[in-house]
């Protein structure tokens, strides 16, 4: 979950509220401490308040929940005279077919505002727009470009000089060598034409979704913004331009309309109305709250209520659309009303549990292999090739492997439990003998689409291990509380020794396979002393 | 040995070898056994011993200087260069230590002069304290006529002194009253250690699955189970997760190679899946995106699919089992490692019952300070998670989530009350029990740690 760093005398500044207060009702707005220093904490944030992604976002919120400051936090639009206008090209449509804009004008900004800016703009790329594919943010400085602005598309030979830059390079070269420009092409597929935002003047403002123009660069001097949002999406291009815009508002920056092929900006920035029966809020949290208590905690949480006969109409701002539904607003009354002020009750049950009787049977089984000397393993089902089949010597021809595994150790799905079981007895040969290890667990075969079974598999190692031993200890398993028989008819498996291997044979069918394991396979694993071993399939006579 | 040195305290090993008939590793290895359970003390001490020199060991054959010439002289005065002729440059030393003796006389006259007997020369103290050491090295204290040996000392290359390290064996108070002899009577030492062996015994990890397995049981759950491998759409899609949601990225979730499932749910699961999608989500789900096989990435699909076959009224089950990240393995994070979660369906059920039920699981589970907070969780809403109280790291450590189904999850599935939920990972609680800072201990399955671990909490 993403991390935002609270300074808190710039905290306590923004809620108005002293910091030791502010710190005992940070986890109680959804936000975990990580670090709690004496200048600063970190908190983690979740995915679905990306307004949390800055302290005027955070500041807002603690208002709420401590009082300062209740009810909606409206997004004010203000409607100028002179319109600013932005004209998109029907050439972008079938590129990246979206943009909306805001002006924010009459801000201050720090270092710290604009450090912050700059990660919720990250985190909004990253989240609601899907890596930039959904939707990305352009923050430009307003007083650099004029009105109207074009949407359009050029060549990749046209120039202009990359924010951070200071020459003028062509768009093929910021795809194929910058590091945004290497990230995010994909997202522009193979077109002969990109996406690109000029001014008046012709002047390059942005390149979306990979770089702005350095013409427009934001810096601590700049008091009017322009932020335009493109994307293919064009709910993500608006949710995520109503967090940037609550944010700057927060700020202090007054917001004003853009006009985006003729449409008013501000029409996307209406609060919506949800309404809710304060009967589920009560059952579902337990609670007997009244309708007044209920839009008080909803107040606290930056929303408006208002009660309407018996239910009440609550007010939710334009940048929480996390906010779905009825269910939704019954976790903000939560909040509210203060978690730690609901108590844990116990519901009335009369139900009698039970395990799954594969677990029991299971459990049975484990017992007896303890009793017989054999101490339990527990060895991932992802494992590698290498062990899996390259040691063994086993065919892999039915291999079962996950896509774009971080690590060759886990790469592929075991089919059998022993190979796993061998590779501990490497890891462990300057460990004391007899080692005797088992394992109960799932195996991997190929099927429609996947077939899954549980197998028990052991290994004795000793310099005394014998193909009896082990067939003894397989009789006594099978033998004690399961009362089964089976037999053992010679025959051959890479992994083990010939003439010391056999099939286990129950009711006229194979189930597995016993022996003393193979000389090469045991100079495989680098094991020093003689193995033997079985595995047997369980299903269909233990469970 | 014990009776050897109840005879004669204050042996050296090698004595002890001599009296014994032992090698002197057994007498090594003895003494060391008895140091160990208090029986013997040693103790290392210097001693010198002098020896005899070249000159010393030459004058046992043939006499010091000055007996050599009285030897010479005999009954007849002798001129002094005929003795200087036979002893060389001996004869300074000779004539110096024999007139000490007052053995001679020396007249001079007009040539030479001649040297004569006094009387008749008696047996020295220092040709004494030469025959008594002889070809043996003779420790200091042994020689009692110090004066002799100060004297032969001055004498070149008569007498070596050296200075020898050396450890002696003696009983403690303890040992001197055993009775040394009834251990002929078949008693052992009871006290000595015996050697170790190890008991076969369940994985610590399991022990701790087994324990939360009998604590959702004993709170009246019942367990059901289901498959590691699953179509997306049990594990995501009827979860409400969108398709193009991060979490479903290969980079997080392990997708099986070409691996899709034909049929995976009835038609009307399927169709209100991607109803529920469209209206949440607005955009079009895709009934590909569903098929795609991936190894589980939490319990909640076997949970979900559960409440979809069997559409309970009230109920109250578990799951419990291995689930999959694809994540670079570290001392916190694992690929494969294991996650509960159990439900509670019924009519009048509530958040503050979810919470009861975790009070009480934590309870039966040992862990008694336990408190809430609000979080997030894609497929519930309201969310909470509990925060427990870790003595030992004097802080208070996130364990189990929960929270209550969102209506997008359920409604789809024809399930209209509310379903409490709540899990997660028992490895984090078996780090807590194991005192364990290496997650991967679990499954290193090294026999030193899983012969030897025990529970600390």
């Amino acid at each position: 979950m993403p991390v935002v760093t609270l300074y808190l005398d710039r905290l306590q500044k923004l809620v108005g509220v002293k910091a030791n207060k502010i710190l005992k009702v940070l986890p109680f707005l959804g936000l975990d401490i990580e670090e709690e220093q004496k200048e600063f904490v970190r908190v983690e944030y979740s995915p679905n308040r990306p307004d949390y992604a800055t302290d005027v976002g955070i500041a807002s919120g603690l208002q709420g929940l401590l009082g300062v400051k209740k009810g909606l936090v409206k997004l004010n639009i203000k409607k100028e005279k002179k319109k600013f206008l932005i004209k998109s090209d029907q050439s972008v449509k079938k590129i990246r077919p979206f943009l909306s804009a805001i002006i924010a004008k009459n801000g201050k900004l720090d270092d710290e505002s604009i450090r912050q800016l700059i990660a919720l703009q990250e985190d909004l790329h990253f989240g609601i727009g899907r890596r930039r594919k959904k939707a990305s943010i352009g923050i430009h400085n307003l007083d650099s470009v004029s009105s109207p602005l074009r949407y359009t598309t050029v060549p990749k030979d046209h120039k202009f000089v990359p924010l951070a830059m200071t020459q003028s390079i062509t768009i093929k070269e910021i795809l194929e060598k910058t590091g945004v420009g290497k990230e995010y092409s994909h997202i522009l597929g193979n077109k002969s034409k990109v996406p690109i935002i000029l001014d008046a003047n012709n002047q390059t403002v942005s390149f979306p979704p990979i770089i702005n123009s350095a013409l427009t660069a934001v810096s601590t001097g700049t008091v009017n913004l322009l932020v335009e949002v493109t994307g293919i999406d064009k709910k993500a291009v608006d949710d995520s331009l109503s967090v940037v815009s609550a944010t700057l508002q927060n700020l202090g920056f007054t917001l004003c309309d853009v006009v985006v092929d003729s449409k008013n900006s501000s029409e996307a920035f209406k609060a919506r109305s949800i309404p809710l029966d304060p009967l589920l809020v009560n059952q579902i949290l337990g609670l007997n709250l009244t309708i007044t208590q209920i839009c008080d905690s909803l107040k606290k949480c930056r929303l408006d209520a208002i009660p309407r006969g018996k239910k009440i109409v609550c007010s939710i701002p334009r940048f929480r659309f996390d906010i779905l539904g009825a269910m939704d607003l019954v976790e903000e009354i939560a909040l509210g009303h203060g978690i730690e002020n609901l108590s844990p009750s116990l519901p009335p049950s009369v139900s009698v549990g039970q395990k799954s009787s594969v677990t029991k049977k299971l459990d049975h089984l484990s017992h007896i292999m303890i009793g017989l000397g054999f101490t339990e393993a527990l060895n991932s089902s992802l494992t590698s090739k290498q062990v899996l089949y390259d040691y063994t010597k086993r065919d892999s021809s039915q291999i079962i492997e996950v896509a774009e595994s971080k690590s060759q150790e886990y790469a592929v799905l075991r089919d059998s439990i022993l190979p796993g079981l061998l590779g501990n007895l490497s890891k462990n040969i300057h460990e004391s003998y007899p080692q005797k290890l088992f394992e109960t667990g799932v195996v991997f075969s190929k099927g429609s689409p996947i077939a899954e079974t549980i197998t028990l598999a052991c290994v004795s190692a000793h310099k005394d291990t014998s193909f009896t031993e082990i067939k003894s200890i397989l009789q006594a398993a099978l033998k004690t509380d399961s009362n089964i028989i089976c037999k053992t008819v010679a025959s051959t498996h890479p992994t083990f020794a010939r003439g010391k291997t056999a099939d286990i044979i129950l009711n006229d069918k194979k189930v597995g396979t016993i022996g003393e394991i193979d000389a090469e396979v045991i100079g495989n694993f680098k094991i020093r002393v003689p193995v033997s071993g079985f595995e047997i399939m369980l299903a269909g006579f233990i469970f | 040995m014990i009776r050897i040195l109840k005879e004669t305290p204050n042996l050296t090993p090698e004595e002890i070898v001599e009296k014994t008939n032992l090698s002197i590793d057994q007498i090594r290895r003895g003494i060391e056994w008895l140091k160990l359970k208090n029986l013997a003390v040693v103790l290392e001490s210097e001693k010198s011993f002098a020896s005899l020199g070249k000159n010393g060991l030459a004058s046992i054959e043939v006499g010091l200087p000055e007996r050599k010439l009285v030897n010479l002289i005999g009954g007849q005065p002798m001129a002094f260069d005929e003795l200087r002729k036979k002893l060389l440059d001996e004869i300074n030393i000779a004539i110096a230590n024999a007139k000490r003796n007052d053995w001679i006389t020396i007249q001079k006259e007009e040539s030479s002069s001649m040297v004569s007997l006094k009387k008749k020369p008696e047996q020295t103290s220092e040709e004494k304290l030469i025959s008594f050491i002889g070809q043996n090295k003779v420790p200091l204290d042994q020689i009692k006529d110090q004066s002799a040996l100060e004297s032969l000392k001055k004498r070149p290359d008569y007498i070596i002194i050296e200075t020898i390290k050396s450890k002696t064996v003696s009983l403690t108070d303890e040992a001197k009253v055993i009775d040394v002899d009834s251990i002929g009577s078949g008693a052992i030492d009871v006290t000595a250690d015996a050697p170790v062996v190890f008991a076969a015994r369940t994985h610590p990890l399991k022990d701790v699955i087994n324990e939360i397995r009998e604590t959702f049981v004993s709170l009246g759950f019942t367990e059901i189970l289901g498959n590691l491998a699953q179509p997306s759409f049990w594990n995501f899609d009827a979860l409400f997760t969108p398709q193009d949601h991060p979490a479903r990225e290969m980079q997080d979730t392990f997708y099986i190679k070409g691996k899709t499932a034909e049929k995976f749910a009835t038609p009307e699961q399927i169709s209100q899946v991607s109803q529920s999608h469209k209206n949440g989500w607005k955009y079009d789900w895709n009934v590909d995106a569903a098929k795609k096989m991936v190894l589980r990435t939490h319990t909640t699909c076997v949970t979900i699919k559960y409440l979809a076959e069997n559409k309970p009224e009230d109920a109250r089950v578990f799951s419990l089992g291995r689930v999959f990240r694809n994540e670079k393995v570290s001392y916190k994070h694992l690929v494969e490692f294991n996650q509960v979660e159990g439900i509670v369906v019924g009519k009048n059920v509530s958040l503050r019952d979810l919470m009861g039920i975790q009070k009480e699981f934590y309870r039966k589970m040992g862990l008694y300070k336990i408190k809430f907070w609000p979080t997030f969780f894609p497929y519930t809403e309201p969310s909470l998670q509990t925060m427990v109280y870790n003595e030992k790291l004097d802080k208070w450590v996130e364990l189990f989530g929960m929270g209550i189904f969102r209506p997008e999850v359920t409604k789809p599935f024809g399930i209209t009350r509310p379903v409490l939920a709540w899990g997660g990972g028992i490895e984090r609680i078996a780090m807590l029990k194991y005192g364990l800072d290496d997650v991967r201990e679990f499954y290193n399955n090294n026999l030193g740690w899983l012969r030897n671990a025990s529970k600390c909490q």
